[in-house]
């Protein structure tokens, strides 16, 4: 496929990073630097313009492309690169990135002639509402339609002695759940029933949203429903990300520095508390009892700020921080400093842009580990070498089916089942593996 | 630029003229008790001369300050101050021209026009049913005009001001905040007058059915009129001595419905009947805390009364019901003279006065909106309290409260008790002066009465009795009050300020 990309910022060179393999990609940025970073590490090609400019897109050869993902940090600029691209070629898709979710809703009313759009902070406030869900989980996300759970945990010794030690086959797990993948340091296991979690573990499991809320309680053990949240910072994550648990029936306080935007947002949202104060005051967190949230999420847009009233907060007691972190190095940082979940909505962005960019079977993608995994979603063909076979005589190579979405409905397979064509199924594999996968199936 | 308005900040000059129109074209409502005393054969000329005096002066004014002038928020407030002023003088000239002996002396007269179109009800006149009946028409008439307010009248029905006009409407409008029906400010004014006329008329409806089907003999087509005019208004004056305990238990039930009307917010009302909108009407939290007082206050006082064996069965259940509502609703009518009532049904009364209808109504009072929103503040003082940093917005409807209005809300409250205090004490110290027999307790109640425009009050001013035996310094403080109180304090008072009058 023949996919141009506007922007090689954060969002632009994850994207480049994931589809640089298999795509012809073009990226244009007006930064020189930027694009001579990503051409050193990728075979792409790369223009120094302005790609919301009709010239520059004409140049490049518009008309040959399948795909136009605009996706620098400017809004409008996308969508004009995009509606741009779509009078020059009207058969190049556009996907198109923006950090206001009001744009997203002129697009889903149909007035804005963009083929699809990503809104940074409504991708980002799902993650971390999935992630408040399971809460023991270091990332999670759904597949059709809610039906199915990925989950991923770091087990630790404190996790449930029943699945400690023991061959899996043997261990009470949760029924309709499957460990699709134990990472071990630098390795990975696609486990079979013989296999044993043990301490230090990163496991992935796939499996209903009832299993994967069960997972979460043998994984840290006396972690319940949530129902009380602190946000720190009101900017639009921030309150996509209240809003988003509002509607699950999530109590929210939220702590807003600027005394405007903290009676804007009270305003905003009635059934919030709001409170006018930072998050560095240690006298505020013990009088408001902010450690008995059951989880702190760190929005403000500046990650040192995040790092340490995060810190601070978990010095004054608070159970489970959920960080948004905004450079790539400063995940290490936040995980050195024992921040239990971070989300980076670049990272999420571009996730969600590039599966525009897969198999066009592939509903979904989620990836992994910097993007050393990926769980997919995709529909099996009728020739595919698997259908007609039981899970029990698949030979894994790399890749395990977690679950199949039959008819609409979500099964969990058992070793008898059998594989039918048109199944989606949700499989976890290596990055690198990913074009092999979507052949074989 | 004149001298005079270099020396002070105010266009007076500007201010007069407007006042100048709005008595002029006011004073063509004598035409109406002219017409009646036309009708019955009675003197016409106390009319046409208190038309034409008042009219003659109000163009006079209007035609020397003729001019190229701008009002804006500063001015507002002296021309409703002064238009409200003047208009009582316009009532009271006819009573001082009649030569009627009740009512003939100018500070009982200016007394009585103020309590005619500030819509108190209270009255000097001793026996009413000795005045000439187009005297009567004019006391009934001119607290219907009153009612809904001259300022609004004026914006409805004439040609044009030459001012914009929202300033205006927002001191004479009572309650917070004016809420408008249309993007101009003259056509809100217009809707309002024609749901007020239409209310007007359907009760004068009613109450000649009542007559014509025998229900009610007394209520004749004049009764009709008369007490049509007042009801609405939430008024008060009536042209029975013994007030509406002269008309059928059927009557006043229809009353106590048309009192409650006239103490919703006219704006909400015209969405509810005329644009069809229910909903908003039931979801708005004044009203709901309107009919809840109002329910709350008739149970009482039926209680209070009843368990103290002063009436029972039905007829206690009306008398409290209509007293209740007659007071809250700041109207002044009776069907009992309540000065024989336990002391805490007179308590409770007293607490009615202070409640008054919903912002945008024609009752006086604090309104129960300021109330609504001094609890809320109240309720946020007590949590912030707790909890320093929390933001707690206001909320009226799920829409957000300014600031600034809560701050207006909470100075009002004390500024009209603050007022309200003085009046007692005034009235209280003259009355020991001059030997009236006034206790405490009914200095307090004349104050909060007229202040909050009911009308009665206990002891010599209650509802049988008249304001006849206070001294003139007493009429002129209570004048004051029915004033103030039908303007709502701060237009008035913020002419008192140095820096209303000097950049």
């Amino acid at each position: 496929m023949k996919i141009f990309i506007i922007g090689a910022g954060q969002v632009g060179a994850t994207i480049v990073q994931a589809l640089h393999d298999e795509h012809e990609l073009t990226v244009f940025d007006l930064d020189e630097e930027r694009l001579a970073a990503i051409s050193q590490r990728y075979d792409v090609a790369t223009v120094e313009g302005n790609g919301a400019s009709r010239r520059v897109l004409a140049a490049a050869g518009i008309t040959e492309a399948n795909l136009l993902i605009a996706c620098t940090s400017r809004d409008e600029s996308n969508i004009v690169a995009a509606m741009i691209s779509k009078a020059c070629s009207s058969r190049t898709t556009t996907v198109v990135r923006t950090t206001n979710p009001e744009y997203l809703e002129v697009w889903r009313e149909g007035q804005l002639d963009v083929d699809f759009i990503v809104s940074s902070e409504v991708e980002t406030a799902y993650a971390i509402s999935r992630t408040i869900g399971v809460p023991a989980a270091r990332q999670t996300d759904v597949f059709a339609e809610g039906q199915v759970q990925m989950a991923e945990f770091d087990v630790t010794a404190k996790a449930d002695p029943i699945l400690l030690g023991m061959p899996l086959r043997e261990a009470r797990l949760p029924a309709d759940s499957r460990v699709a993948a134990i990472i071990r340091g630098e390795g990975v296991v696609i486990p079979r029933g013989d296999e044993k979690i043990r301490p230090g573990d990163r496991i992935v499991v796939i499996g209903s949203p009832h299993a994967a809320q069960e997972w979460g309680k043998l994984i840290a053990p006396g972690t319940g429903k949530v129902r009380d949240v602190v946000i720190f910072g009101a900017g639009r994550a921030g309150t996509a990300v209240a809003r988003l648990l509002l509607e699950q029936g999530i109590g929210v306080r939220l702590i807003v520095a600027s005394r405007e935007r903290a009676r804007d947002v009270a305003a905003e949202l009635p059934d919030t508390r709001v409170y006018h104060a930072t998050g560095f005051d240690p006298d505020f967190l013990d009088r408001e009892r902010i450690a008995d949230a059951q989880v702190a999420v760190f929005a403000m847009r500046d990650d040192m700020k995040n790092h340490f009233a995060a810190t601070l907060a978990k010095v004054h007691g608070a159970r489970f921080t959920v960080a948004i972190v905004h450079d790539a190095p400063s995940q290490e940082v936040f995980e050195h400093a024992g921040i239990d979940v971070t989300v980076n909505p670049r990272q999420i962005t571009a996730e969600e842009i590039v599966r525009f960019a897969h198999d066009p079977r592939t509903q979904q993608v989620v990836m992994l580990e910097g993007d050393r995994f990926e769980v997919l979603d995709l529909t099996t063909r009728r020739d595919s070498e698997y259908v007609g076979l039981t899970f029990k005589e698949m030979p894994i190579r790399g890749a395990l089916i977690g679950a199949i979405v039959r008819d609409g409905t979500a099964v969990f397979p058992r070793g008898d089942d059998v594989l039918r064509p048109g199944d989606r199924v949700i499989v976890f594999t290596e990055s690198r593996r990913v074009p092999e996968v979507e052949k074989a199936l | 630029m004149s001298r005079r308005e270099a020396f002070l900040a105010v266009d007076v000059v500007g201010a007069l003229h407007i006042v100048g129109t709005l008595i002029a074209y006011l004073s063509l409502a004598t035409l109406v008790p002219a017409g009646v005393a036309l009708g019955y054969g009675e003197s016409v000329w106390p009319f046409l001369a208190a038309g034409g005096i008042a009219g003659g002066i109000g163009a006079g004014v209007a035609l020397a300050t003729r001019g190229d002038y701008r009002l804006n928020v500063r001015e507002g407030f002296l021309v409703v101050s002064l238009t409200w002023l003047v208009a009582a003088a316009l009532g009271a000239l006819p009573y001082i021209l009649s030569g009627d002996p009740q009512l003939d002396r100018p500070i009982d007269a200016y007394f009585e026009g103020m309590s005619g179109f500030s819509t108190t009800g209270g009255s000097i006149v001793v026996n009413v049913e000795d005045l000439p009946r187009s005297l009567l028409i004019w006391r009934q008439f001119s607290q219907w005009l009153g009612g809904i307010g001259i300022i609004v009248l004026a914006l409805a029905v004439l040609p044009r001001l030459r001012v914009g006009g929202r300033q205006l409407l927002e001191h004479e409008m009572p309650g917070p905040e004016i809420e408008t029906l249309s993007t101009r400010i003259r056509d809100t004014a217009r809707r309002v007058w024609i749901l007020y006329v239409a209310l007007t008329i359907v009760l004068f409806g009613i109450f000649i059915a009542l007559w014509a089907t025998g229900v009610d003999e007394k209520m004749t087509p004049f009764h009709a009129a008369a007490h049509a005019f007042t009801t609405i208004p939430t008024a008060g004056f009536s042209t029975k001595g013994n007030s509406f305990e002269a008309f059928a238990p059927t009557t006043q039930w229809v009353a106590i419905l048309f009192m409650v009307l006239g103490g919703i917010n006219f704006a909400l009302m015209y969405r509810t009947i005329v644009r069809r909108q229910p909903r908003a009407a039931l979801r708005d939290q004044e009203l709901r805390l309107y009919l809840a007082l109002l329910v709350l206050g008739s149970v009482v006082v039926v209680t209070e009364i009843w368990t103290e064996d002063v009436l029972s069965g039905w007829h206690a259940v009306r008398a409290g019901v209509f007293t209740a509502v007659s007071t809250m609703t700041t109207t002044g009518f009776s069907v009992e003279d309540y000065n024989a009532w336990p002391a805490l049904a007179l308590m409770t009364i007293i607490g009615l006065m202070f409640v008054g209808g919903s912002a945008g109504s024609t009752t006086g009072s604090v309104k129960v909106v300021r109330h609504l929103l001094l609890g809320k503040v109240l309720r946020r003082e007590i949590d912030q309290t707790l909890h320093p940093e929390v933001v707690l917005p206001v909320r009226l409807n799920r829409t957000v409260v300014e600031e600034r209005t809560l701050r207006a809300v909470s100075s009002f409250i004390l500024l009209y008790i603050g007022i309200f205090v003085l009046g007692a004490a005034a009235l209280a110290i003259d009355a020991a002066r001059t030997g009236l027999e006034l206790s405490a307790f009914d200095a307090v109640s004349v104050s909060a009465s007229m202040l909050s425009n009911v009308g009665p009050a206990f002891g010599i001013g209650g509802p049988l009795g008249s304001f006849e035996p206070f001294s003139d310094f007493s009429t002129l403080v209570m004048t004051g009050l029915m004033w103030l109180g039908r303007l709502e304090v701060i237009p008035i008072v913020v002419l008192l300020s140095r820096h209303y009058w000097r950049s």
